[in-house]
């Protein structure tokens, strides 16, 4: 089966990885790529942590009891990367007002629960004398929040600040609370400030950089103990000590975490908790579906990459998932769990499998009263395969025809698409894979009519051919720029950065490497973070 | 008066220069000792945006006569007991390159100039009419602008590239921020909070971080951190307030509590009923002086949001109901609607011989004209309220055919007095505003 996409889209924006001519190499655990280039990544990015690293950071710090206060400036994405987003977006008033707002709740509860007191606080003052102990707790849990050791003058500041405010406010603990609502509000806490060091001409992010960097990218959360004791001791520079430490962490449970992040943001299931149907139309909605579609796919991919070190093909193959019984309706086969999600098995001669099956993916691309071939198309256009298809032109009738007797489904009455010059290079991108799915309702119920009409599910996708959604998900899973888009969407999301020149002969490297070793997600984490363009970083742009 | 050294980054970041000339002298003077914005009333001018998704139908929005006295059309009905507060404008054009349906044109009718747009997504270049006018009369109040908006959103307010305010989704998140235990009337009785003082040193402190974080990053990352300590220092004034008396001002009072919740009914979000608390609570910061700026996002662009009793989304509907798309057309009244209350909700509240109303400029609009054809001309453009006797009210305006869009946003700025030498870039650009608007 040859691969190739034509020329889809006249108005051509750039199909990032056209792949013609690669072959797929087969999974051979043997299989070596060789030493990965040497490259110099561009200028440091300043990331400001997303709403889910402040969540996780906080918890990880004083314990998950602790309440983060709601209405969080939201995230911004780039590409669908908030990972990206966050290196671009400016902290409206607003926001500043709220990270502000959220320290002040945070240290109160610190500081009122005696428990998450004393692991903020090591010391008490000594007859009356309590610039001492603040100078302790400034010192100690701000080297804990801001990730790395204080300077000695900021030390001195926060502990001037507390010593104010037990001057003002008569209690020792109105000092404590202090300390830290200024440690949480801080720019040292928000984002990750990185300049780098130029060893032998050559720059580097030093060992504190590297244990926020890989932290966040791993387990999209603040640094554990043992990493900031490898930090101290300069270990994150060295290629054996850093790969020890990656290992470390990816066989941690939190490693789930991180990489159930990078699924959400890649896939778009944040946005599910926006998930609106008319119930009118679909009886299988309600307001928390969208929630629930998102944790059934975020728990097969966790059990893929970690259960099973799966190849990344499984992702769009597999028949197993875990759904609630609210999903379990939806997909027509009983219910494994009363309550929660259930592991279970889909019907092996079934059209629904993997993720292109799930209700995530399936409702989410589709409109509150109907499916939308083209909206299932773009997302696996953009999402799976990295190609970009452009904007709609202006001044085009977008109207379809209504339902008549000529042409009653939707996949008839979108077939002026096809016909329209105007809309036709694009559209041919994105509607055939979305007829593909057409089995599937606008909630992702199984279905054999569309209005009456038999659905034929057959088409091709850059000339592979698929009779129905099984085989287009093994098409998927099977195209070259399937595996080049997850390294290409991985890179840049524990980059902070979209791929930019420079980059690219790293880029094909861990393409070659990530297939080579049977596409297996950690060792793509891995390859990452011990590459040029996770360590190394270019000058400051002024 | 210093220079708004935020609108400069910006300016320079754009490549243009927002140049903000030297206000006028009535600019400086009222009887605080303060800058204060004034219409000819005394009362301070305001500001408002009102936003809704996916435009309207021309041919049941443009009216068919023009001047006084004109008669309302289809779609501008709910406005039937306004109509001698607002001035219609058709005929316009959003000039600015069409190169990504819905997002451009917004950027055009909000900001000038055009969408920047890369493989990656899209961004407005430079701040949006209504930062552009905070930037100028939002310095003297508890907040510089609010924003707002009843589907849950990214709103529309921007300060410049990758720079937005988010708008509060809640009406009671909206009402505890602004009326919550931080709120004292006038005259009230209050004691200040110690803790106010210490906090103020905090932000002090982390004004400081920033700077120093400010030295160690590239020339992108300072002007997202001057935006940072712009928030900041908003934030640090408004402490500064809560510790002085309120301003005295009789139409000042609390606004009635939101609900706790507004759940979906049916699948539809409640928008009106939203709406309309937020439009309560943000007459009421208006009335006391809390902010001079608002933004109203009621629904955002290409919003697919089902509306009470519509059969598919709206986005939808727009490019698949056939003509005469009825369904289409009860949105853009239901849009209207909520517009009307907004307006009625300022015009209730009596400041001086005058009310609320006609002492703001809102202006109403869209992110495209026809949604069908995501067209940018025959451009949506509703201006109610005379910015207290700067601009004409009661009156449609035609323009000539697909007249520069621009015009109106200069017309605001010069409407608040702002002395610009244009507004716009590149195609969005224009030297004159539109005087037959202006009085």
């Amino acid at each position: 089966m040859k691969l190739c996409p034509e020329l889809l889209c006249a108005a051509a924006l750039v199909l990032l990885s056209l792949g013609c001519d690669k072959s797929i190499v087969p999974s051979d655990d043997a299989f070596v790529a060789g030493p990965a280039p040497e490259i110099t990544a561009p200028a440091p990015v300043l990331a400001k942590l997303t709403q889910e690293q402040y969540r996780n950071t906080i918890a990880e710090l004083f314990g998950a009891t602790v309440v983060v206060p709601g209405g969080l400036e939201p995230d911004t994405e780039s590409d669908g990367l908030y990972a990206v987003g966050s290196t671009l977006a400016s902290v409206s008033p607003l926001g500043a007002e709220r990270y502000s707002d959220a320290a002040y709740s945070i240290a109160q509860q610190v500081v009122a629960d005696p428990e998450l007191r004393s692991k903020v606080t090591t010391c008490e003052p000594k007859d009356g004398e309590i610039s001492g102990c603040l100078e302790e707790v400034a010192s100690k849990t701000g080297a804990t929040i801001w990730r790395r050791p204080l300077e000695a003058d900021e030390v001195a500041s926060l502990a001037a600040l507390g010593a104010d405010a037990v001057k003002a406010l008569g209690e020792f603990d109105d000092g404590l609370e202090t300390i830290l609502a200024a440690l949480l509000q801080s720019p040292n806490f928000l984002y990750r400030v990185t300049q780098g060091e130029v060893v032998d001409g050559a720059r580097r992010y030093t060992s504190w950089e590297v244990a926020s960097k890989l932290s966040y990218f791993l387990w999209n959360t603040m640094p554990d103990a043992e990493l900031f004791a490898a930090a101290g001791a300069n270990e994150l520079v060295e290629d054996e000590e850093l790969a020890a430490q990656v290992d470390r962490m990816l066989a941690d449970p939190k490693a789930r975490q991180g990489v159930r992040n990078f699924f959400a943001e890649w896939l778009d299931l944040f946005k599910l908790d926006d998930l609106k149907k008319d119930p009118n139309i679909f009886k299988h909605y309600a307001p928390e579906l969208g929630a629930m579609a998102r944790e059934e796919t975020l728990r097969v991919a966790e059990h893929l990459v970690f259960d099973q070190d799966a190849d990344m093909r499984d992702f769009m193959t597999t028949r197993t998932t875990f759904a609630s019984r609210r999903l379990a309706a939806i997909y027509n086969v009983p219910a494994t769990a009363t309550e929660g999600f259930g592991e279970l098995n889909l019907p092996g001669d079934g059209p629904r499998l993997g993720f292109l099956g799930h209700v995530s993916f399936l409702a989410a691309n589709a409109h509150a009263v109907s499916s939308s071939p083209t909206q299932r198309g773009l997302f696996i256009r953009e999402k799976l395969l990295c190609h970009g298809v452009p904007a709609p032109p202006a001044n085009v009738n977008t109207a379809i025809p209504e339902p008549s007797d000529q042409s009653k489904s939707l996949k008839e009455r979108l077939m002026v698409h096809m016909e329209d010059p105007s809309c036709s290079p694009c559209h041919a991108m994105m509607d055939p894979l979305g007829f593909g799915l057409e089995n599937f309702d606008g909630v992702g119920r199984y279905r054999i009519l569309d209005n009456g009409v038999p659905i034929d599910p057959s088409g091709d996708i850059d000339g592979a051919e698929f009779g129905g959604p099984a085989e287009l998900a093994e098409d998927i899973a099977n195209h070259p720029d399937y595996a080049a888009c997850i390294v290409r969407k991985l890179y840049s999301y524990g980059n902070g950065h979209h791929v930019e020149k420079g980059e690219g002969e790293l880029i094909d490297w861990l393409i070659a490497s990530f297939e080579g070793r049977g596409r297996r997600l950690l060792g793509l984490f891995r390859d990452i973070a011990l590459s040029d363009g996770f360590r190394t970083l270019g000058e400051v742009q002024e | 008066m210093k220079f708004d050294r935020r609108t400069l980054l910006k300016g320079i970041l754009g490549g243009a220069v927002v140049t903000v000339g030297l206000p006028p002298l009535e600019f400086f003077m009222n009887s605080h000792g303060t800058a204060y914005a004034e219409g000819a009333s005394g009362f301070p001018q305001r500001f408002g945006l009102f936003f809704w998704g996916n435009g309207m139908s021309p041919s049941r929005w443009v009216p068919e006569d023009e001047g006084a006295g004109w008669t309302l059309s289809e779609q501008l009905l709910p406005l039937a007991n306004l109509q001698d507060d607002i001035t219609l404008v058709s005929g316009m054009r959003v000039h600015v390159p069409n190169i990504e349906p819905h997002h451009a044109t917004a950027c055009g009718i909000l900001t000038g100039r055009p969408l920047i747009l890369d493989n990656n997504g899209h961004t407005f270049p430079g701040p949006t009419i209504d930062q552009v006018i905070a930037s100028h009369i939002g310095n003297e109040t508890l907040y510089r602008s609010l924003e707002f908006g009843a589907e849950p959103g990214s709103g529309m307010s921007h300060n410049g590239p990758w720079s937005l305010n988010p708008p509060e989704k809640s009406p009671i998140a909206l009402f505890e921020r602004l009326f919550g235990p931080s709120f004292q009337l006038p005259g009230e009785d209050a004691v200040v909070d110690p803790s106010l003082g210490v906090r103020r040193s905090v932000l002090d402190a982390v004004m400081g971080e920033l700077k120093k974080v400010q030295g160690a990053v590239g020339s992108a990352d300072k002007i997202r951190l001057e935006q940072h300590l712009e928030g900041i220092r908003s934030l640090e004034k408004r402490l500064a307030k809560l510790e002085e008396d309120p301003p005295n001002l009789e139409a000042c009072a609390y606004p009635n509590q939101p609900e706790a919740e507004y759940p979906d009914i049916e699948g539809r979000p409640q928008l009106k009923e939203k709406n309309e608390a937020m439009c309560d609570v943000i007459a009421l910061a208006l009335a006391c002086d809390q902010t001079r700026v608002f933004s109203n996002v009621l629904t955002k662009p290409l919003t697919n949001i089902l509306f009470t009793d519509a059969p598919a989304g709206h986005h939808n509907l727009t490019h698949d109901e056939p003509e005469p798309q009825p369904e289409v057309n009860n949105i853009v009244i239901q849009c209207i609607e909520a517009l009307a209350y907004q307006l009625e909700a300022l015009r209730a509240i009596e400041e001086g011989d005058g009310n609320l109303l006609e002492h703001s400029l809102v202006l109403a609009t869209s992110d495209v004209s026809n949604g069908k054809l995501h067209s940018a001309d025959e451009f949506p453009i509703i201006l109610a309220g005379t910015a207290g006797g700067k601009l004409k009210k009661g009156i449609h305006l035609r323009t000539v055919a697909n007249e520069n869009a621009s015009k109106v946003l200069f017309s605001i700025c010069r409407a608040f007095g702002m002395n610009l030498a244009d507004f716009g870039e590149e195609e969005g650009l224009v030297t004159e505003s539109l005087s037959a608007i202006e009085v």
